[in-house]
């Protein structure tokens, strides 16, 4: 029997590693008893909880299948993400104003024909516009330029 | 106080400059966001979650609050002229409302769903101003073990009444329970999941897990649909309706609204929910039900009056018991902890101007949405022609700007992407969010409430039956499962007696 990737499964396994995974890396905390009460408790019963429902998933998945994972959209998602990681690493370096072109740009990459006068016009707009709501209404101290 | 000194005492706070201007930002980004497909009122409030931040609490909970409604009217506007949800729970008003249109009649539905919701509104309203104080009077004497057994059926209750699968969103529910108990544990302070970083030990920001997962993650997955043909109805005469008219819309309207604001105080119970169970009821009492679905009014005016009055009445779990019945309420108690206050019967005692003048407010609200809606309908029809493109890279800077603006930390832009990551997954996984914020939030009260019954108990879990508002919860909890769970059998059956014939 091939098994097929449906939701449930991939979810059950998502739930069912999280869960393990909080069990295992939380046994460092002291459980304590139900009166009083140790850092390890709450956690570890909701983690079992939640492995148990990605057991409950999983076998479910097998027995009655149900609907497959659907497309991934990997262009959007790697763009957008590069374009806020970006974002993140650029504001404190070189300041919000690189930061900001920087997002624009890289989030229209999701395009596969990139508008440059568009894009660029869209970025001058977004930028201006941010900075005065930003930095002037609402008085949010960030650095504006690399130097 | 008496009623009437209570609701003058509302408006003297309304009425000020600042927190009628707040409102009218409020309504009207609500109104925007509403006629915008794929931009809803949750991601617009985590987004601008910080920027209330500058604002005091009034302010922001009157603006937050103006969004959520706000975008209820909204919704409507794309429906009826495009026959696309500009807001979920308005998929209903599509069914009739389009066919309206295109039989000439859009100025009409455009009519009917705001008037309806006017009407709710005000109903709404009335309802929140009587209802809310006496709940939070009764909710003063709730001890832990009441607040565990409160927070359990609230969460339960989200859980059943919400779309999708039931033990997908437990388990979104437990990750965000356990996300909540990262940072510094209060009673024994030792860090937990901190993975020896720092800025953990006062653990995630709900601001960075509400941004991340609806402003990043949300954009990717409609980034992933890509962008769909749309046909306009560019008509819309007669906006102004007549008195038969007004005669055919009141009837649905009041049964609307009757339904909306019973279910919009139940614990998962929504506009959405609110605006499918109005459309059933209207098809059920109506004398000919072939009439729906080819431009049947009460098609537009239940469900538009239901959505409205259950979106405001909404509020009232989340004022007086700290409860956020759906996600949007869990965000409006995220701006109150972010100024320093808790929602719950508490901050209605301590600080009755915040309640009152939201109150107000939301009357003063739904006057303006009505101005809004009406006579500048064509301003919100142009909006539906700017394509997404222009759209997205500034959701997704405000979205940074503003992750940044909290703590002004670069590692909670990075952070907020991770979430976004995870956003997605959870879209392709066909995980509903929502529940894992609910989760966030209660958690840590959860897990609190808990210690603190089973210490006084000396740890009998037992306390949870024996006092009676815990043991009613409790009941109620198992009489929600039981309605789950009746159908689910009754159809396993049902397949059953069909294998054997």
């Amino acid at each position: 029997m091939r098994i097929r990737l449906t939701t449930d499964l991939l979810t059950g396994l998502l739930f069912l590693g999280l869960g393990g995974f909080v069990l295992v890396y939380g046994a460092r905390y002291p459980i304590g008893s139900a009166v009083r009460m140790g850092p390890g408790y709450f956690p570890r019963l909701i983690s079992s909880g939640l492995a148990l429902l990605g057991l409950v998933l999983i076998i479910r998945s097998l027995l009655r299948g149900g609907e497959t994972l659907g497309a991934i959209a990997l262009r959007p998602l790697v763009v957008v993400l590069l374009g806020t990681f970006a974002f993140g690493l650029l504001i404190e370096r070189a300041g919000f104003w690189l930061a900001s072109i920087a997002l624009v740009f890289a989030s229209r990459l999701v395009e596969r024909e990139l508008r440059v006068a568009e894009v660029a016009g869209l970025a001058l707009v977004l930028t201006a516009l941010i900075t005065v709501i930003f930095r002037y209404g609402l008085g949010l101290p960030m650095q504006l330029l690399p130097f | 106080m008496g009623f009437i000194e209570h609701i003058v005492f509302g408006f003297s706070i309304a009425l000020t400059p600042m927190n009628l201007l707040y409102a009218f930002v409020g309504t009207l980004l609500g109104t925007i966001i509403g006629v915008l497909p794929g931009l809803g009122p949750v991601a617009t409030i985590s987004i601008l979650l910080p920027i209330t931040f500058s604002l005091g609490p009034q302010q922001a909970i009157i603006m937050l609050a103006g969004i959520y409604y706000g975008a209820q009217y909204g919704g409507s506007t794309t429906a009826i002229l495009v026959n696309l949800p500009g807001e979920s729970s308005a998929v209903v008003t599509c069914i009739d409302g389009y066919q309206m249109a295109r039989q000439g009649r859009a100025g009409l539905a455009l009519a009917t769903a705001a008037l309806a919701s006017f009407f709710a509104g005000t109903v709404a309203t009335i309802v929140i101003a009587t209802a809310a104080p006496q709940l939070a009077e009764v909710a003063l004497q709730f001890g832990p073990a009441d607040y565990f057994s409160l927070m359990v059926f609230g969460l339960v209750g989200a859980v059943i009444l919400a779309r999708g699968s039931v033990v997908k969103a437990i388990g979104m529910i437990l990750i965000g329970i356990l996300i909540g108990t990262i940072g510094i544990d209060v009673n024994s302070s030792i860090p937990r999941f901190t993975f020896g970083i720092m800025s953990f030990g006062d653990g995630i920001e709900f601001a960075v897990i509400a941004m991340g997962l609806f402003g990043i993650g949300e954009t990717i997955a409609n980034l992933g649909l890509g962008e769909e043909g749309r046909t306009y109805v560019r008509t819309y005469s007669g906006l102004w309706p007549k008195l038969q008219d007004l005669r055919a819309i009141l009837p649905p309207a009041i049964r609307g609204t009757v339904l909306g604001a019973a279910l919009g105080i139940l614990p998962g119970g929504g506009p959405v929910l609110s605006a499918f169970s109005a459309y059933a009821l209207e098809k059920k009492v109506a004398k000919d039900p072939s009439r729906f679905g080819r431009g049947a009014i009460e098609g537009v005016a239940g469900p538009e009056a239901a959505n409205n009055a259950a979106a405001q009445t909404s509020f009232i779990p989340m004022l007086t018991l700290g409860l956020p019945s759906n996600a949007t309420m869990a965000l409006m108690i995220g701006a109150l902890m972010m100024q320093g206050l808790h929602a719950g019967p508490q901050l209605m005692r301590d600080r009755p101007e915040l309640f009152w003048g939201l109150v107000a407010s939301m009357w003063v609200g739904n006057v303006m949405l009505v101005i809004l809606n009406l006579p500048l309908v064509g301003i919100w029809a142009k909006c539906l022609t700017v394509p997404y493109r222009y759209l997205y890279p500034g959701i997704l800077l405000i979205t940074c700007v503003g992750v940044y603006s909290i703590n002004r930390s670069a590692l909670d832009v990075v952070l907020a992407s991770i979430f976004g990551l995870a956003g997605y997954l959870f879209n392709r996984l066909q995980c509903e969010p929502a529940p894992l914020l609910l989760g966030v939030i209660l958690g840590p009260m959860i897990e609190e409430n808990l210690r603190r019954a089973l210490l006084i108990s000396h740890g009998n879990p037992a306390v949870f039956v024996q006092r009676p508002i815990s043991l009613a919860f409790l009941i109620l909890t198992v009489a929600l499962i039981g309605v789950l769970i009746a159908p689910m059998l009754r159809s396993t059956r049902q397949r059953a007696f069909e294998e054997k014939a």
